[in-house]
């Protein structure tokens, strides 16, 4: 539903209805913010007040225009109202509930409008009283967990939701509250139960996010905790099936979107890298959106180590298109208040039996989003959801039973990942791709990543954790003895061709970054193949081709070695950094001085001046014997992954960004009353 | 007793068994000799104490069941087969009194107190055998008499020789509902498994012959579907499998539509438990009506004080088993969250009325298996199926453990697991058959052991989450206070992350404490001293040699093909591949766990399978009993439907189009790729058990008329042995009727070479072997011929095709010729097989229109 229609439909019938006569609530409400005690010339006020229809505008410009001193003044009956919607939470007309629910959502709204640059504790003290404010929260929480998982209308479990979601963004310390009442087992149920998941999932599994992340380095947060030991299968499928769906449905978004432009006037400006995103807003903004659902699967995969499984619970891709009736929204920036519309695909218990489609799960549907949101990472928003992206995808490689399923010879699949139309390479015809075990997949998008972000902006970072990722996964099938058959030949070199970019923008880059870092981990990742290549190399000849490809692109380790030798000399911050490249470069170093001869003079002997590939190879495999290599400590270990200290600021800050979007986004008046007295008449 | 025996002459007793039906027209006098006349003036406690001592434990509860199904207004025929049963006792009483004067009425007495225990296994003592020499004597005495003869046939029923194949063979044959009845009895008395072996005979008589063979036949099946559920499902299966044949008008009135229902219904609980509710003692300890007067059939009345006991251990089962129900109930049923509701519900049910909640779960698991079945039927590529069978086997996964299992397995357990990445889908034109691996722990009983705790998959690693945290601080204090800052615990970063990268080593195979190993290491340790080493150096040309070494080392494996996914799947050793599952498997580490694999099959009529697999069983037993070393390997067949079944798959072995399209090599070269070169031991073991499985089964082919033989049909063991799948094409049936495969049976030069070659002395071995399988079959025939015959009832299977399906297979065996004769016999067939260009015409006709090699 476009509420933003919606929205201004019921402003427009309000106004028109308020200008004859005043309604009945909004004279109610004036005497509330009056500062005699309502109550007092007609005692049934407030069982009144929650009959009427809730005037959520005039509620909240109400609250806005308050000044300092006015809602001192007025404290008394606002304590009063918070006080009697939680108590009317509990009664069984549900039409109060509703009213008192929505009236509770006006006023987290309209204080924290009100009262942005205010401390928290001003305005629990405005809603609340601080003598009082332990209790109305745990009767407010308690009443909302009851109705969370109560058999209650759907709409009523959707505000709630959004009552949640307003005092999460707030990010205010009513959120202690929260913490200490949890509804963390309330969440769980809406996402194990089929129906409710379809309806409240995003909302939930947003919420769920927030939560983890209120103040997650500070203090003891019982949500993360309890995020950690859930093992309950249901549950967690729900979350990913929620999750999964967000994420298709941005793919499918994207996809119809280029194919859009294609078709048009970009058509002819394909050649213009990448850039043809840019200027689409709207895509921005829905990656902005998706960071939250991205958010929640960090955590998903960071803290539960069950729900590593869900990653790989493959179900058929639904696609959204077939789904009937439900408008996609219109707008991609609200996707909080409307869930996805074909959540309720999954309601159907057995598999669609359309043969077209293809069976996915949900890590392939995140590296097929990741392949969107990398490929672009020049704004903020992007940037971090391809950094976020990178940290789970760290995160995976690292666990054991991923890393078992991702090398699964058993478990083919075709990934279509997206790649940035180039100059210099056609779009690959998707239809070709082989159906291969998924870390194929995730090495295809490493290396897709490393041909692809060589640019003045170097993003330092992503590239970093990128080559952790491969290393990782490389480590794994060391120790396994996994035998991917794998083109490495293809992430060989586009490694070189890295080393080639830093050589070559070596003083633009080191004014920002250290990129000895970032060689020595290139370096080490070639060390991990020469001296360990026969335990998870899948043929002879793919060590042949690894010799082959050092010494073709010779002419770029020389280099580095020149440089990293000239840093590490001169003295300076660089000096240790660059002397520990030196010394990884040791075996590299002694293939290229090793063969390079041993070819000239086949050259010579043979009078060929110019030797083909095979000929080279058969020089290489001739002189293994006699070359020694220096065995390198610590090849196979890598630091694990730990969100603190390092990543901290960097959650801090998308926490923010995501409550900021969410606050934009929240609307209340998505549920439009009609809809509302519909239900509940029919139900009371 | 096994004396007397003995003085039965073979000769007559292969004339008795031969004629049954020549035999049983005037067999009704014969029939009412145990149920003597005596005892109809004895009281009936006081048959011979001996009897119920001695009885068998599976006799049968007659009044028990007429009790329980009663209500059901599902009479059993007891009272029918006991009037005609006493018709014929006054008739015998007249005869006797005609023939005999003297010790006519204590004669009955004591064959019946001696004959009976001989029958259950020989659990009686043998002190009695003097008495009955007496009536021995008589018994030959008379056998000028025409009734003399009758007792021949009662002396056969009682004598030891009768077993379940006579017993069927009788039942079949006899017109005399007397005799049906008395077997009806009988069967009671054979050991489960030896019936469960002629289940489609006996399902298939009761179908579609007449009414009194059906109530010989009820009685039996209902009291053991009472005790078993599989035993209930697979009655349930066949009889809605064998009455698929009858017109659909009929079929919904018939009698094994009826019974269906009825089990179906799950109304055939253990009866105990009804009784125990409403009368806390035993019932049946007072005689019960049927009984006065005349002690009609002390076969019915003993069995029943056993029954009875076993009724009360009935009603415990019963008891735990609806304690277990909350497990059972949520089965593969893809919907979850009812479940819960479901199961709780049932709890309180299952002491009242009866719920259908005692077969439901292994009855949804198969329905889950074949639903899938059908959804992969509808996907174009063999990749899209592949992919489609991993994702619903892992949804199906969530629902287990539960009660349910495997039919075709050996041993009582429960499914806890399927290893989903492990199935894979079979080659198959248009359907989509597919093999899976099944994890299941072995138990003492799958209806009353309780069902395993599921163990997430991810807890094969150790875990150390936030659990095993010191302490989180969510107790209601600090959580009051939890404004305060406490220390984070994600600094703790071993609580939560466990180095899992680091563990694998303990995880890993053995390769990995091998000597070239050491280098890789020999690093790990050093780090932590690094600077004081000395550095280390390695050969460029050692790590290259490592390389190819290690993947020379490898067993051969086939190459992963994506239009042949099956083919690496059934390489890999059995062994090999327990072994691996095991280690992924979060139940691994359990003493009784168990891998099994079976292929669910959707879209195809197995009855045929049965059929052949009931007839090579058959065979395998005669070959082994008369030791003649053919070897065959008849394959469990599971009929779910007239068009699903599962099969359980032969392991270890690969089809020798895989082993010729993979490895591109002659037969007898992979022979030697596999096994070793010529001479060695592995070789000539490999090439002994090629020659008797080879010779098993062109017996099997000839016999059968095995037809479709290329060689996607033939697999290759990795012992050596061949071993023939598929029995979509026999006796009287051919694909499309082409006329291909004239032969007697497939044997190629490929397979000569094996054999050593045209002189060589295994083929000779080869051939003696046929010569005496066939010798041995054709002393057997009666045995063979009957599974087939009995099945021939009401079938419209295209093996049955025409009307001389039987007659051509009684031919076949050549009664008639003498053993010279009969060398000439299989010597032409080889002969002519080998010359025959139909097979290598077949072959290359399977190779253009289905690429099968």
């Amino acid at each position: 539903m476009a509420q933003t229609e919606k929205k201004a439909g019921l402003l427009r019938r309000t106004s028109s209805s308020k200008k004859p006569l005043k309604e009945k609530v909004v004279l109610m409400y004036d005497e509330i913010f009056a500062k005699e005690d309502p109550t007092k010339n007609n005692p049934r006020f407030w069982d009144e007040l929650f009959l009427m229809k809730v005037n959520l505008e005039y509620l909240e410009g109400k609250l806005e225009s308050l000044d300092g001193d006015e809602v001192m003044k007025i404290k008394d009956n606002i304590n009063s109202l918070f006080h009697h919607c939680v108590q009317a939470l509990g009664e069984e007309h549900q039409i109060k509930v509703v009213n008192a629910l929505q009236t509770l959502c006006a006023l987290f709204r309209g204080v924290h409008q009100k009262n942005k640059s205010a401390t928290g504790f001003d305005i629990i003290n405005m809603l609340m009283g601080f003598d009082k404010a332990e209790l109305r929260m745990k009767e407010l929480m308690e009443s909302l967990d009851s109705l969370l998982c109560g058999d209650g209308s759907e709409s009523l479990k959707s505000l709630c939701l959004k009552l949640l979601l307003y005092m999460v963004i707030i990010q205010n310390t009513i959120l202690e509250y929260v913490m200490i009442n949890s509804i963390f087992e309330a969440i769980l149920q809406i996402l194990s139960d089929v129906s409710s998941r379809a309806q409240h999932g995003y909302d939930a599994v947003v919420l769920l996010a927030l939560l983890v992340n209120y103040r997650k380095y500070e203090s003891v947060n019982p949500y993360i905790v309890k995020l950690s030991i859930v093992d309950d299968e249901p549950t967690l499928d729900g979350m990913g099936m929620v999750i999964h769906h967000a994420l298709t449905e941005y793919n499918r978004q994207y996809k119809d979107k280029e194919e859009e432009n294609q078709g048009g006037f970009f058509s002819t400006l394909t050649s213009m890298v990448g850039s043809m995103f840019i200027a689409d807003a709207d895509e921005k903004l829905s990656v902005q959106t998706n960071e939250a659902i991205l958010l929640a699967l960090y955590e998903a995969v960071h803290l539960n180590r069950n729900f590593i499984t869900v990653l790989a619970q493959s179900h058929p891709e639904i696609d959204m298109a077939t789904t009937p009736a439900t408008p996609v929204p219109a707008s991609p920036t609200t996707p909080l208040s409307t869930t996805p519309p074909s959540l309720d695909m999954m309601n159907n218990p057995e598999l669609p039996l359309d043969p077209n489609l293809q069976t996915s799960n949900l890590l392939i549907t995140f590296l097929k989003y990741s392949s969107i949101v990398m490929q672009d990472t020049k704004d903020e928003h992007r940037l971090n959801s391809a950094r976020l992206c990178l940290i789970i995808l760290t995160c995976i490689a690292e666990d054991q039973y991923a890393d078992a399923f991702l090398h699964d010879d058993n478990m083919n699949f075709r990934v279509n990942l997206h790649r940035m139309p180039m100059r210099h390479r056609k779009k690959a015809a998707d239809k070709n791709i082989p159906s291969r075990p998924l870390v194929c997949a995730v090495l295809d998008l490493m290396v897709e990543f490393i041909i692809t972000h060589m640019m003045k902006e170097f993003p330092m970072d992503l590239y970093v954790r990128c080559i952790q990722i491969i290393h990782k996964l490389i480590c794994y099938q060391k120790k396994c003895r996994v035998r991917m058959h794998y083109t490495w030949r293809e992430l060989w070199s586009a490694l070189i061709n890295l080393l080639k970019f830093l050589l070559s923008n070596e003083t633009i880059l080191l004014a920002k970054h250290n990129i000895f870092q970032l060689a020595l981990q290139v370096v080490n990742l070639f060390n991990m193949f020469i001296t360990y290549g026969d335990t998870f190399l899948p043929t002879p000849s793919s060590y042949d081709e690894l010799y082959y490809e050092i010494i073709r692109m010779h002419q770029v380790f020389d280099n580095l070695y020149c440089m990293v030798l000239r840093v590490s000399t001169n003295a300076g911050q660089w000096k240790e950094p660059a002397s520990k490249v030196t010394h990884a470069l040791v075996n590299v170093r002694a293939i290229i001085n090793h063969f390079n001869p041993k070819i000239e003079s086949y050259a010579a002997v043979n009078h060929i001046s110019q030797l083909s590939e095979d000929q080279v190879l058969e020089v290489v495999r001739s002189n293994y014997d006699t070359l020694t290599l220096k065995l390198q400590d610590g090849l196979d270990q890598f630091e694990r992954y730990s969100e603190q200290p390092r990543e901290a600021g960097f959650f801090k800050e998308l926490v923010r960004s995501i409550s900021l979007n969410v606050r934009k986004n929240v609307s209340l008046s998505t549920m439009s009353q009609d809809v509302l007295l519909k239900e509940f008449s029919s139900i009371s | 007793m096994g004396d007397t025996e003995l003085e039965l002459s073979p000769a007559q007793l292969e004339e008795l068994q031969q004629s049954p039906s020549a035999s049983s027209n005037s067999s009704t006098s014969s029939l009412s000799l145990p149920s003597s006349p005596s005892s109809g003036t004895r009281p009936l406690t006081s048959s011979s104490p001996s009897t119920s001592e001695g009885l068998p434990t599976s006799s049968p509860p007659l009044d028990v069941i007429s009790e329980g199904v009663g209500e059901l207004s599902l009479v059993i025929d007891t009272e029918v087969a006991k009037k005609a049963c006493q018709e014929v006792l006054q008739k015998v009483k007249f005869l006797k009194a005609d023939g005999e004067v003297s010790s006519a009425s204590s004669e009955p007495v004591l064959v019946n107190g001696t004959a009976h225990p001989e029958s259950t296994d020989g659990g009686k003592p043998p002190k009695i055998s003097q008495e009955e020499a007496e009536p021995v004597k008589n018994v030959r005495r008379r056998q000028k008499n025409n009734s003399s003869k009758q007792s021949w046939l009662l002396r056969l029923f009682e004598s030891k020789l009768f077993d379940i194949s006579m017993a069927i063979s009788y039942l079949y044959n006899s017109k005399e509902p007397g005799v049906q009845a008395y077997i009806g009895n009988r069967l009671f008395s054979f050991r489960n498994e030896e019936v469960d072996f002629y289940l489609p005979q006996l399902l298939n008589m009761y179908i579609h012959m007449d009414e009194d063979v059906g109530d010989a036949i009820k009685p039996y099946v209902v009291y053991r579907c009472r005790q078993s559920i599989n035993f209930s499902l697979q009655c349930a299966w066949l009889l809605g499998a064998y009455s698929s044949d009858m017109h659909i008008s009929t079929q919904r009135h018939s009698r094994g539509t009826k019974l269906r229902k009825l089990i179906l219904s799950d109304e055939l609980k253990p009866s105990s438990q009804r009784i125990r509710r409403e009368v806390p003692q035993p019932p049946p300890s007072c005689p019960p009506p049927l009984h006065h007067g005349q002690g009609m059939s002390e076969h019915s009345l003993s069995p029943s004080k056993r029954t009875h006991q076993r009724s009360k251990s009935d009603a415990t089962v019963s008891i735990s088993l609806s304690s277990n129900l909350k497990r059972t109930a949520s089965n593969p049923k893809v919907e979850t969250s009812q479940d819960e509701d479901l199961s709780s519900s049932s709890d309180s049910l299952t002491l009242e009325a009866g719920t259908p909640v005692r077969l439901t779960p292994q009855r949804e698991f198969i329905k889950s298996l074949m639903g899938i079945g059908k959804r992969l039927a509808t996907l174009p590529t063999k990749e899209q199926k592949t992919q489609r069978l991993i994702s619903e086997l892992s949804l199906l996964n969530h629902k287990l453990p539960a009660r349910v299992w495997l039919p075709t397995a050996a041993f009582d357990h429960h499914v806890v697991r399927v290893p989903h990445t492990q199935a894979v889908v079979l080659n198959s034109k248009d359907k989509a058959p597919y093999l899976i691996y099944v994890e299941v722990l072995e138990c003492e009983n799958f209806e009353t052991s309780s069902v395993p705790v599921r163990i997430p998959e991810t807890r094969i690693r150790s875990t150390r989450s936030v659990e095993n945290l010191p302490d989180c601080g969510i107790t209601p204090d600090q959580r009051a206070s939890s404004f305060s800052t406490v220390p984070n615990y994600d600094n703790d970063d071993e609580a939560w992350s466990v180095d899992d990268i680091g563990e694998l080593q303990v995880e890993l195979p053995e390769i990995h404490t091998n000597s070239y190993d050491n280098i890789s290491q020999f690093s790990v340790d050093s780090i932590t001293s690094q600077e004081s080493k000395e550095p280390i150096f390695i050969a460029a040309g050692d790590i290259r040699r490592r390389l190819s070494e290690q993947l020379a080392h490898t067993p051969t494996t086939f190459k992963r093909d994506p239009e042949d996914p099956s083919a690496v799947a059934l390489k890999e050793p059995w062994q090999e591949k327990v072994r691996r599952i095991r280690e992924g498997s979060p139940y691994g580490h359990l003493p009784n766990w168990r891998l099994l694999s079976v292929i669910v099959k959707c879209g195809d009529d197995l009855r045929q399978e049965l059929l052949a697999y009931q007839v090579l069983k058959q065979l395998q037993i005669i070959w082994e009993q008369e030791r003649v070393p053919l070897w065959i390997k008849p394959y469990k067949i599971l009929v779910i439907s007239s068009d699903s079944g599962m099969i359980e798959p032969v392991v270890n072995a690969v089809s020798i189009h895989q082993v010729k399209k993979q490895s591109q090599l002659l037969l007898l070269d992979y022979f030697r790729q596999e096994h070793g070169d010529y001479n060695t031991e592995e070789f000539l073991t490999a090439q002994r058990n090629f020659v008797q499985s080879c010779a098993g089964y062109c017996l099997i082919c000839y016999l059968l008329q095995v037809k479709d033989r290329h060689n996607g049909n033939i697999l290759l063991d990795s012992e050596g042995h061949i071993i023939h799948i598929d029995f979509g094409f026999i006796l009287s049936s051919s694909p499309r009727n082409l006329g291909f495969e004239t032969s007697a049976f497939k044997l190629t030069s490929e397979f000569v070479d094996v054999m050593g070659g045209l002189d060589g002395d295994m083929f000779n071995y080869y051939k003696m072997l046929m010569l005496q399988g066939l010798i041995a079959a054709r002393k057997h025939m009666e045995k063979v011929i009957q599974i087939v015959e009995i099945m021939q009832q009401g079938s419209q299977l295209p093996c049955f095709h025409g009307s001389s399906t039987i007659r051509n297979l009684k031919e076949r065996f050549h009664m008639n010729l003498t053993e010279e004769q009969l060398q000439v016999l299989v010597e032409q067939m080889v002969d002519g097989s080998m010359r025959s260009i139909t097979t290598k015409l077949y072959d290359g006709f399977q190779y253009l229109t289905n690429g099968i090699m």
